[in-house]
């Protein structure tokens, strides 16, 4: 029943902002389609979160997002620099990067935000969360993905232990 | 004030316009899928997300609609590329470079020219 709601509410929530109408009809047809949608899900284990520590679970979540949303833009710039490049000067290859958590999710988002960061893409992930990702630049990103990786699983460890 | 944010708008729709060129040429300049896809997942999304804060800007309605699909197109094109690479490595489409970490670890089709 948590878990229902758990993804309803925010579905209801994401329903409304994006058609702007409050009017009674369209409230119920919204909580028509998030409760349907919600049935319609696969089986899987949602973290459930504790309400005690949830103000600590959502400052780290503002901050990762504000480290996830710098890693874009420097990402976006540093590629679009590589590709404008007129010798393009990539050394590509595939390097193994270890997670440094067990929890799926955390090793899910942490190969989210590497796949965000600039020149690195994360190709498999394997049982013991050993993220094999493809760098364009082989020599510089192994050394400053562990930095990076360090502290996203600081951030991480704190919202899902 | 106005003028301002339509300037501000404009700007936004250069700067997109222009990563996603980036975008284009990148796929056409980079030597295999796995780098290929650098240029494709990254430059071209970025451009993609100033585009949408410019439509933001302009069109009045779409404040929380652009806002939210910049949180989507951010939430999903990873996963895509992700799946696209992956899906590639297992299919045994060769990868330019030396170093190969992943190299017997991953059940690969034989590779193709």
């Amino acid at each position: 029943m948590s878990q229902m709601l758990q993804v309803s509410v925010p579905l209801f929530i994401v329903y409304l902002a994006l058609t702007g109408n409050v009017e009674p009809s369209n409230l119920v047809i919204g909580a028509l389609i998030a409760v349907g949608v919600s049935l319609l899900r696969p089986k899987m284990d949602l973290p459930l979160i504790n309400p005690k520590r949830l103000p600590q679970f959502l400052w780290a979540g503002i901050r990762y997002i504000f480290i996830v949303a710098g890693d874009v833009i420097r990402g976006g710039i540093s590629t679009a620099r590589i590709v404008l490049d007129p010798k393009l000067p990539i050394n590509p290859g595939i390097i193994a990067i270890p997670s440094g958590t067990r929890s799926e999710l955390g090793t899910a988002l942490s190969a989210h935000s590497i796949s965000l960061s600039p020149g690195e893409m994360v190709v498999a992930i394997d049982d013991d969360g050993v993220m094999y990702t493809h760098c364009l630049n082989v020599d510089g990103s192994e050394r400053m993905i562990a930095n990076a990786q360090s502290l996203r699983k600081n951030l991480l460890s704190r919202m899902f232990e | 004030m106005e003028i301002i944010l339509q300037l501000v708008a404009f700007l936004l729709l250069v700067l997109g316009t222009l990563l996603s060129i980036i975008g284009v040429i990148g796929f056409i300049r980079l030597p295999d899928v796995y780098t290929r896809l650098h240029a494709t997942g990254k430059v071209s999304v970025f451009g993609l997300v100033f585009l949408l804060l410019a439509a933001d800007i302009l069109t009045p309605l779409a404040t929380w609609k652009a806002l939210l699909l910049i949180f989507f197109v951010l939430a999903a094109s990873p996963a895509v590329s992700h799946a696209i690479s992956s899906a590639a490595y297992r299919v045994g489409i060769p990868l330019v470079g030396k170093r190969d970490d992943l190299k017997g670890k991953m059940e690969r089709g034989k590779e193709k020219e």
